[in-house]
C-alpha cells in the first residue's frame, strides 16, 4: 500500500490538529462553564480516527462511538459545526439539539452518525453495507467502536453475516484497553480483539494506534478488500486514551507510571511532515477552532420548537 | 375497480410484490423469507426477485432491526419480517432507539422508510414467547408509525402505504387472522392511508373501539345485539400511530358510550390511552365510563384452551356492552 502523498498527510494534520485543539478547548470549557452532559475527551485517541478516515472515500459510510471528535474531522465535518454543537447552540450540526454526547452527522460526507447505546454501530453498519452490495456502488461502511464494546451481541450478529456475505464492512476497534476503569483483560477471553477474526474467517489486523500512517495504510488495504467483494476486516488500532472517561473523572484506578511510554499521536504525525509545515498547520487549525469557539458562543440558544422538531418527515 | 377474494397473509405479500416491483429499493430480509417465509406472505418473492433482494438470515433479531435502520439511513427500503412480535424486545434498542430516534437525535428532517413486520398476538398454541401482542410498545416510543391491519383488503393496502411512508413503520401482522379470507382490491394504486381509522359498522347506542384480532369478534358482538336492540358502532382504528382521533370522538360525541376492545393485556394497553383520551377531551359528551375489554394479565399460556380463555370472547365483548348500554 502506498503511503500518504504530502498533500494528505498535510491534510491529516490538520484535521488532527483542529481534532485536538477542540481537546484543549473542551478541557477548560468543561470546567469552567455550563456543559449539558459528559464529554468523553479523545486526547491521544486521534491517530486512529485520523488514519482511518483519511484511508476512505468521501462517499463511504462512517458509523463512529462517541469519544472525543476526530471521526466526524477527519471524515470532514467543519470544526463549527462541532463545537456549536457541544455547546448545545442553534449553529451546531443538530441545530440546536446538542451537548455531551455527539450526534453529528452529514450523511453527504458519509458522516452517518453515533449511537450512544454503544454496539449500535455494527448492525447500522452492516445496513449500509448490505446496501452498497445490492447497489453495487463500490462503497465501504466502517463501524468504529471501544474495546469494551466488543463483549456486545450485535458484535456478533452482525459479523457472522458481513463475513458469511462479504459485504463491504470494516469493524474498527479503538483499543484504549479501559472499559471506563475496568480493564480488558478482566472481561475478556482474548488478549486483542483482532483475535475475534479467527472465528469469522477474516483478517484481523493489530495496527499502532498512535501512527496516523499506520492506520491509515491498514484501513487503505481493508477497504480495497472491501471493494473487491473480499468482505470484512476487523481492524484494532491500540491507542492510548490520555484522559479520564469523562472530563472530571478522577481517574483513580489508573497506574502512575502509565503514560511512562507515551507517544503523542500529534507528535508521531508532525515528524513525518515535510520541512516545518508543522508548526504552521498546528496554529491555523488552533486559531479556527478558537474562532468557531467564539462564534458558538455567541450563536443562539434553541427554544422549546427545537423539542418537537424531527420526529417524522412529511413529504 | 376489480378484486380477488384472498387471504390475509397472502395480500399482504400482495402488496409487497406491487411495490418491490415498482421500486428497486425495496429490499426484504428475515428468517426464511427466500424460502417462503414462515406465514407464507413472502411466497414467490425469491423466484421473482432474486436472492439480492429477498435475503435469508440467521436467528439475529438484533441485527435485522439494525441492519433495517441502517440501510434505512443510506435510503434503502428495507421490509424485516421479525418472526414474532415478541422478538421487538430482542431488538429494542434496533427498533426503539435507533429505527424511531437517529433522525431526531442527528437533526435530520430526511425520509427514512422500513417496514418491520411483527405478526401478533395468539393463533393456538405458540406459547407465552410467540404470542404477545406489543403494538402498545410503538405507541409509547415516539419516532415510528404503528398499523395492525384486521382484513385482507386492508393487509394489502397498508402494507403498501408504509413502502411510500417516509417514517419508519411497525406493521403488525395478526397471526390470529392469518388465513382470513376477504375481498382485497388488484388495482396497484390501491392503498390505505396510514392514519385513517375504518367504521365497519354504524350505530346509534354505543362506539366499540378496537382493531386488530378484535375487530370481527367485536362485529360478531354487534350483531347479537343488534337483536337484543342495541346498535353498536364498530370502529377498527387500523393504524395506533398516528391514531384516527378524530374518527373515534366524532363517533363517541355522537353515541355518548364508549368501549375498547383488543387483544392486548388490559393493563396499560392501548386501550388505557384511548379511554384516558375519550374522557379527558370529551367528558361532557359521555353518559357512561369509558370501559375495556383486554386480554388477561397474566402470561398467554402455551395449552390452547387456556389460551382461548385468556383473550377476549364474543361474548365477554357483547356482556360488556350490555353492561355499558345499562349505565
Ligand atoms: C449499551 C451501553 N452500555 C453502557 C453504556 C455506558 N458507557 C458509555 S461509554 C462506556 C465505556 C465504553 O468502553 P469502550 O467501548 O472500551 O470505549 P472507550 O470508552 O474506551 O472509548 C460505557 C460503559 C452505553 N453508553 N451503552
Amino acid at each position: 500500500m502506498p503511503a500518504p502523498d504530502p498533500a494528505l498527510l498535510e491534510q491529516m494534520f490538520h484535521r488532527m490538529s483542529v481534532a485536538r485543539a477542540i481537546e484543549r478547548l473542551m478541557l477548560v470549557h468543561t470546567r469552567e462553564r455550563k456543559f449539558s452532559g459528559w464529554w468523553h475527551p479523545g486526547e491521544g485517541q486521534e491517530a486512529a480516527p485520523i488514519g482511518a478516515t483519511a484511508a476512505l472515500e468521501r462517499d463511504d459510510y462512517l458509523w463512529y462511538q462517541g469519544r472525543g471528535s476526530a471521526w466526524a474531522i477527519g471524515k470532514g465535518m467543519a470544526a463549527g459545526l462541532i463545537l456549536g454543537d457541544l455547546l448545545g447552540k442553534m449553529n451546531g450540526a443538530t441545530r440546536g439539539k446538542g451537548g455531551g454526547v455527539p450526534h453529528w452527522a452529514d450523511y453527504s460526507i458519509g458522516v452517518m452518525g453515533e449511537g450512544a447505546t454503544l454496539g449500535s454501530v455494527y448492525p447500522l453498519a452492516g445496513g449500509s453495507a448490505l446496501a452498497s452490495r445490492i447497489r453495487k456502488d463500490g462503497r465501504v461502511s466502517l463501524a468504529d467502536f471501544g474495546d469494551g464494546t466488543s463483549a456486545r451481541g450485535t458484535f456478533h450478529e452482525t459479523m457472522v453475516h458481513a463475513a458469511a456475505w462479504k459485504l463491504p464492512l470494516i469493524y474498527f476497534c479503538e483499543n484504549n484497553g479501559l472499559l471506563v476503569g475496568t480493564r480488558l483483560g478482566e472481561v475478556s477471553p482474548t488478549e486483542n480483539i483482532a483475535d475475534f477474526a479467527k472465528g469469522y474467517g477474516i483478517p484481523g489486523i493489530i495496527v499502532d494506534g498512535q501512527d496516523a500512517v499506520a492506520v491509515y495504510e491498514a484501513t487503505r488495504e481493508a477497504a480495497a478488500r472491501a471493494r473487491r467483494g473480499e468482505g470484512p476486516t476487523l481492524i484494532e488500532a491500540k491507542v492510548v486514551r490520555r484522559h479520564g472517561h469523562y472530563a472530571g473523572d478522577p481517574q483513580k484506578y489508573r497506574a502512575d507510571d502509565e503514560f511512562d511510554d507515551y507517544r503523542d499521536p500529534v507528535d508521531v504525525l508532525a515528524a513525518r511532515l515535510r520541512g516545518n509545515s508543522a508548526e504552521r498547520i498546528a496554529q491555523e487549525a488552533e486559531a479556527e477552532v478558537k474562532a468557531a469557539y467564539e462564534e458558538a458562543l455567541a450563536a443562539p440558544e434553541p427554544d422549546a420548537s427545537v423539542i418537537e422538531r424531527d420526529l417524522y418527515h412529511v413529504q | 375497480m376489480s378484486s380477488e377474494v384472498m387471504g390475509y397473509n397472502a395480500a399482504m405479500g400482495l402488496g409487497l410484490v406491487e411495490e418491490m416491483r415498482r421500486d428497486a429499493e425495496i429490499f426484504v430480509l428475515g428468517q426464511g423469507v427466500a424460502t417462503g417465509g414462515w406465514f407464507g406472505a413472502e411466497k414467490g418473492l425469491a423466484s421473482e426477485f432474486g436472492l439480492d433482494r429477498v435475503i435469508d438470515c440467521g436467528i439475529s433479531e438484533a441485527f435485522e432491526a439494525g441492519l433495517a435502520a441502517g440501510a434505512a439511513i443510506v435510503g434503502m427500503k428495507p421490509v424485516i419480517n421479525m418472526g414474532f412480535g415478541d422478538f421487538a424486545l430482542i431488538a429494542g434498542d434496533e427498533i426503539y432507539h435507533k429505527l424511531a430516534k437517529w433522525r431526531y437525535m442527528h437533526g435530520l428532517d430526511v425520509p427514512m422508510t422500513a417496514v418491520i413486520i411483527f405478526p401478533i398476538g395468539t393463533m393456538g398454541g405458540a406459547g407465552p414467547e410467540h404470542s404477545s401482542c406489543t403494538e402498545v410498545l410503538g405507541m409509547h416510543f415516539p419516532g415510528l408509525k404503528v398499523v395492525v391491519p384486521s382484513t385482507p383488503e386492508d393487509a394489502k393496502g397498508l402494507m403498501k402505504a408504509a413502502l411510500r411512508e417516509p417514517n419508519p413503520v411497525l406493521f403488525h401482522s395478526v397471526q390470529g387472522l392469518g388465513w382470513a379470507r376477504g375481498e382485497v382490491s388488484t388495482d396497484p394504486e390501491f392503498i390505505v392511508p396510514i392514519g385513517k381509522a375504518a367504521t365497519p359498522r354504524q350505530g346509534r347506542d354505543l362506539t366499540i373501539v378496537t382493531y386488530g384480532s378484535m375487530v370481527p369478534r367485536s362485529l360478531e358482538a354487534a350483531d347479537t345485539l343488534a337483536g337484543e336492540g342495541i346498535d353498536c358502532e364498530v370502529i377498527d382504528l387500523r393504524s395506533l400511530v398516528p391514531l384516527d382521533w378524530d374518527c373515534v370522538l366524532e363517533s363517541v360525541s355522537r353515541t355518548n358510550r364508549a368501549m375498547v376492545v383488543h387483544e392486548a393485556a388490559k393493563t396499560a394497553g392501548p386501550g388505557a390511552e384511548i379511554a384516558a383520551q375519550i374522557q379527558e377531551r370529551i367528558f361532557f359528551d359521555l353518559e357512561a365510563p369509558v370501559l375495556r375489554v383486554g386480554g388477561k394479565d397474566f402470561p398467554l399460556p402455551q395449552h390452547s384452551d387456556l389460551e382461548a380463555m385468556s383473550i377476549p370472547s364474543v361474548d365477554a365483548i357483547a356482556d360488556t356492552a350490555r353492561r355499558l348500554f345499562a349505565i
